[in-house]
């Protein structure tokens, strides 16, 4: 037993990982993040601001912040962006109107320097919705596929019923475990 | 590489490591960084960089890291008001916290950020604490309103945040009322209406009442300052609102016994005098306010000057507690002389033996102030109480034996004061006053002496003598001095010619040739020139019979002590001056004592925006009232002197300044560079329309323009009066078309004494209809807090010219043709300086339209149709003769007696 923890110990240490949620208003973070930290779906309303909560993982610690989407709050996403671990990127699959907006957001947030190591995970969410997109749209229109040098995944979620963060947070884990 | 690389300084030093332990990961180092930050701006460091960093450290289980980031928002979220938004969600969640230390932490943090971006977003959580469970949240977000309102006080009115407060006040819990009340009034002292948000009624005010004997002191105080500004709708009201708060006049805090008082003094105003109940209430007074001066100093003197106002509106309260206000050896010096003021409003024939041995004593003190105050007292003392004034004037010659100097000087002083009470009665003792000329230093004690001496030289036997020897320093002398000496040689000389002629030649030679004051020299050329032309009346001017002086010169106006008592328990109280003199910003929201016996509601509204129901009706009796009683109505009602008075100062004004040239001017420059000038109606330069001897000290003038199809009635208003005015309302009169404020009129409030305010009126014409002589005149009563004051103006006509005064060609001829020849007027245009296109252009500026134009015979005729406000047509033919700058106009219509007035439009227009 004591080995064990000393083995993960020895991977993370005491520190917690720092994640970030970012997407635009209305994707889904902030029901994800509860989701994630109490495991049931809470009535949220528009962040504005931010939320952080641990979740703990698989025995991991994370500290996650689930930032704001609205236009007026994006712009200090960046104040956040340092030691970030992993961006989770939440796309509302049936906004098909915005999914540019999206793409544009997430490019220009890739570009950062202080984002260079950071791990990306897609989550289009919504899919429980009829008329989504599905993730391969969603890969063709966020322009994934000319991501260099950025360790990645999509996944496709519904926060609302529960689908597919379980297979989002395992891999995430585990690629953290590899990255380090 | 550029050299910007030298300047970048953010990777090192204090702020940039108390950035890094703020991003740490250790909770412990985070909590002494926040520590560290919020040390550094509470000495004045600028650590607002560190703003986002210390954000993100907001949302935390721990309580005293959460007060500390808080306390840090408050300062800098000003300095990063976008940035400020981030912390919204924080507060929003934590307005949902289970502890409700924290969610009033974060209703209370969130009062103090005045960043106008993130107000909005903070209405919902505000909300849902003002229906919180927990009452010390409830009474946190209460608070919050007021301060909300001070930010933004259109939100809290569309928010509905007015109504909640208003719940509140029936709170269960008294503290949470308190604080309701608290923010209502503050909200209704920063109101900009000036009129009160909430009306109070009986049902809150018992609600107030039951509050009143549960909360804490300081809630009793808000709840008793409010309850203050509550007129009861009648004496029985206000007699049971008395009883119930009667039991506070007990109580161990001062604030809350002067708050009492106050709503006492206030209420006593509504009830009958003679009733037993306020006999006793009066009694009941007198306890507490003794009680205030067994504190220390420095509540003393507050409860000194609040009881300074209270005896001067109620002398009966403290009439058997003179003793009291008798000065203790060890008071401090500003004590002494409020007890001693005190003193001399209390003195009475049955106690003024005990005062006057009293005041013997302190004059012979050692505080020079003191000593000189208590002599003066003696002197007032003569004036106040006629029987005592014998013995008044024995104490001062004692003290005038004394011979110390500052003491005989006073007391000079005083004694020119009771020879003005009390002529030919003590004229004896001035010999006495005589012996102590020499040691006279202060201007005020020779000026004295200098009247004395003057006034009494017939019984003088060597008052030239006297008056000389203080000529030769007369240069020297302070104005004042000058100025009595100057009246007193005149005054000799009207009373012995014989002998003191070449005095008074001297005298005024010295005022008039050698002096560089123009007061005294003005003066000496009056005196001198009444001596030279009139004797006669010079002497009925120098030696005028003189009124007696009141005896209470000193009392405050009572306007201002009735305003006084309404402010008792506040700094207004102790400065005695009303609080729009002394606080900057605020708007001039008088308090006044309700009226006795009188409906209530006029008391209670006086500085409502629009005049309250029972004046208005007042006004408009006075108004309608016809010029058969001329005494009431203002000379400048009478058009023709207005129109005199008023042309008169027109062409003053214009020769002085220059906006006849510059309007020309731009019409010209328009015609030569081909210029189409902007459309502007013709609106004639402002006129006087109430000079200020007229307005009690409010000068307007005006004019009327046509803007946007609406009639304004544009004036400058200006405020010559010494005092600040507020609550303008304007009314106007019946009038040939109807025309009536569209809106309350808006002047600056308060309008301070030498400001002037440009305001323009919107009317309507969906007034009552009277026809007027002449047609085009309006009668306007504008009221402020000072009168209503009346004035007529004349309107030029073209304002009535409506935008769709475009009449069909054929219809035009039509009209023309239908209306009788009886209704053609003619007049000639004289020195029109225009040609015909310039004509038509500048007339359809003012909605009147060219319809047909047509050369006959060298001549131009132009036809015009244009429409009044009252849907009446006017057609006009002008013919125009290419050399003669004198134009025809005919002019047709049914209603013919527009016809004077449509010309003087035209001559107006054409000539502008």
């Amino acid at each position: 037993m004591g080995g064990f923890y000393s083995y993960f110990k020895s991977l993370f240490g005491d520190k917690e990982l720092r994640i970030l949620i970012l997407g635009l208003d209305g994707a889904g973070k902030t029901t994800i993040l509860y989701r994630l930290q109490v495991g049931e779906v809470v009535t949220t309303i528009p962040t504005i601001g931010f939320n952080v909560e641990q979740v703990i993982y698989n025995n991991i610690k994370f500290q996650v912040w689930d930032l704001g989407g609205q236009t007026s709050i994006r712009p200090y996403w960046r104040c956040y962006y340092s030691n970030t671990d992993a961006v989770v990127y939440v796309i509302d699959s049936v906004d098909r109107e915005r999914m540019g907006i999206a793409k544009d957001e997430l490019m220009y947030m890739l570009k950062e320097e202080e984002l260079n190591g950071a791990i990306l995970t897609i989550l289009a969410n919504k899919q429980d919705v009829e008329g989504c997109m599905n993730v391969t749209e969603i890969y063709q229109a966020l322009g994934l596929d000319t991501l260099k040098n950025r360790t990645f995944q999509i996944f496709k979620t519904s926060a609302k019923k529960g689908i597919g963060l379980d297979e989002a947070m395992d891999w995430l884990c585990n690629t953290l475990q590899n990255h380090k | 590489m550029t050299d910007s690389k030298y300047f970048t300084t953010t990777k090192k030093g204090e702020i940039f490591e108390l950035k890094s332990e703020l991003n740490s990961d250790k909770k412990e180092k985070k909590r002494e960084a926040v520590k560290k930050v919020i040390a550094s701006m509470t000495v004045g460091k600028d650590v607002s960089a560190l703003f986002p960093d210390v954000v993100n450290c907001m949302q935390t289980d721990n309580l005293e890291l959460k007060k500390l980031v808080y306390l840090y928002l408050m300062n800098y979220a000003k300095s990063n008001p976008d940035m400020a938004i981030m912390a919204v969600n924080t507060f929003v969640k934590d307005c949902e916290d289970p502890n409700p230390l924290i969610r009033a932490l974060a209703v209370r943090t969130m009062g103090c950020i005045r960043v106008e971006k993130i107000t909005e977003y903070l209405c919902e959580p505000l909300r849902k604490c003002l229906r919180d469970e927990d009452p010390y949240v409830r009474k946190t977000a209460a608070v919050c309103v007021a301060k909300l309102y001070d930010i933004n006080a259109q939100l809290v009115d569309d928010q509905g945040f007015l109504e909640q407060l208003k719940e509140l006040l029936s709170d269960s819990n008294p503290m949470v009322v308190a604080n309701a009340v608290a923010a209502l009034s503050e909200m209704n002292e920063a109101s900009i209406t000036g009129s009160p948000l909430i009306e109070m009624n009986s049902q809150t005010i018992n609600k107030l009442l039951t509050a009143l004997n549960e909360c804490t002191e300081w809630g009793q105080v808000f709840i008793l300052d409010s309850l203050a500004n509550y007129s009861p709708k009648d004496d029985r009201e206000a007699q049971s609102i008395c009883e119930r708060i009667t039991p506070r006049l007990a109580h161990a805090n001062a604030a809350v016994v002067l708050s009492a008082i106050k709503v006492l003094m206030k209420l006593m105003e509504m009830l009958p005098t003679d009733s037993d109940f306020v006999t006793t209430l009066t009694k009941k007074l007198a306890p507490p306010l003794v009680t205030l001066l067994s504190t220390e100093p420095e509540v003393q003197y507050v409860a000194l000057r609040n009881i300074n106002l209270i005896v001067q509106k109620r002398p009966d309260i403290l009439k058997h507690e003179m003793k009291v206000f008798f000065v203790k050896y060890n008071d401090p010096i500003y004590v002494k002389l409020e007890k001693l003021d005190i003193m001399i409003r209390l003195a009475s024939q049955s106690n003024i033996a005990q005062v006057l041995s009293e005041l013997k004593e302190y004059a012979t003190e050692v505080d020079v102030d003191f000593v000189r105050k208590a002599v003066r007292a003696i002197g007032r003392c003569a004036i106040k109480v006629e029987q005592s004034a014998e013995r008044c004037v024995s104490t001062l010659l004692d003290l005038i034996q004394t011979k110390v100097n500052y003491v005989v000087q006073e007391a000079i002083v005083v004694i020119k004061d009771i020879f003005r009470k009390y002529p030919n009665k003590y004229e004896s003792i001035i010999s006495l006053l005589c012996e102590n000329l020499d040691t006279l230093d202060e201007p005020e004690a020779r000026a004295s002496m200098i009247w004395i001496i003057g006034e009494y030289a017939e019984r003088i036997d060597n008052a030239d003598e006297l008056l000389e020897s203080f000529l030769e320093g007369f240069h020297d002398e302070n104005t004042q001095v000058q100025l009595q000496l100057l009246t007193a040689i005149v005054k000799l000389f009207l009373k012995r010619p014989t002998d003191t002629q070449e005095l008074v030649q001297q005298v005024l030679s010295l005022a008039t040739q050698d002096s560089d004051n123009p007061d005294l020299r003005d003066r000496g050329f009056i005196y001198w020139r009444l001596l030279s032309t009139d004797p006669g009346a010079a002497k009925d001017v120098v030696l005028a019979e003189k009124p007696l002086i009141s005896e209470e010169t000193d009392l405050l106006e009572p306007t201002l002590l009735d305003e006084l008592v309404c402010h008792i328990s506040s700094l207004a109280s102790v400065y005695h001056k009303p609080p729009n003199a002394f606080v900057e910003g605020r708007p001039g929201l008088r308090k006044s004592l309700p009226a006795r016996n009188e409906n209530v509601s006029i008391g209670n509204v006086p500085q409502a925006a629009v005049i309250p129901a029972p004046q208005e009706s007042l006004i408009g009796d006075l108004l309608s009232m016809d010029l058969t009683t001329p005494a009431t109505v203002p000379t400048s009602v009478q058009p023709p002197s207005v129109d005199l008075l008023a042309s008169g100062l027109d062409s003053l004004m214009t020769t002085s300044d220059l906006p006849v040239a510059s309007t020309s001017n731009t019409g010209l420059l328009g015609d030569i560079f081909g210029f189409t000038p902007t459309p502007v109606s013709y609106s004639p330069p402002k006129i006087l329309w109430l000079p200020s001897e007229n307005g009690k000290g409010l000068e307007i003038m005006g004019t009327f323009s046509r803007k946007n199809g609406q009639i304004n009635m544009d004036m400058t208003l200006k405020n010559k009066a010494m005092q600040p005015m507020t609550g303008f309302a304007i009314q106007l009169n019946k009038n040939s078309f109807g025309l009536t404020p569209a809106r309350p009129l808006q002047v600056l409030n308060p309008l301070l004494p030498t400001a002037s305010y440009e305001t323009s009126l919107t009317l309507a014409t969906t007034g009552l209809v009277q026809r007027m002589e002449p047609i085009t005149n309006l009668q306007v009563a504008i009221k402020n807090n000072i009168d209503v004051l009346y004035y007529a103006c004349i309107i030029p006509m073209n304002v009535f010219f409506v935008e769709d005064g475009q009449m069909d060609k054929r219809v035009f001829l039509t009209t023309w043709k239908d209306i009788p020849a009886e209704n053609e007027v003619q007049f000639t245009l004289k020195n029109v300086l225009c040609n015909t296109e310039a004509i038509v252009m500048k007339m359809s500026q003012n909605n009147v339209f060219t319809i047909a134009k047509r050369n006959v015979e060298g001549q131009d005729m132009l036809y015009q149709s244009l429409k009044l406000t009252n849907g009446n047509w006017v057609l006009n033919e002008l013919k125009i003769q290419p050399g003669n700058p004198n134009i025809t106009l005919s002019l047709k219509s049914q209603a013919l007696e527009v016809a004077q007035g449509v010309f003087q439009a035209y001559d107006a227009i054409l000539h502008s």
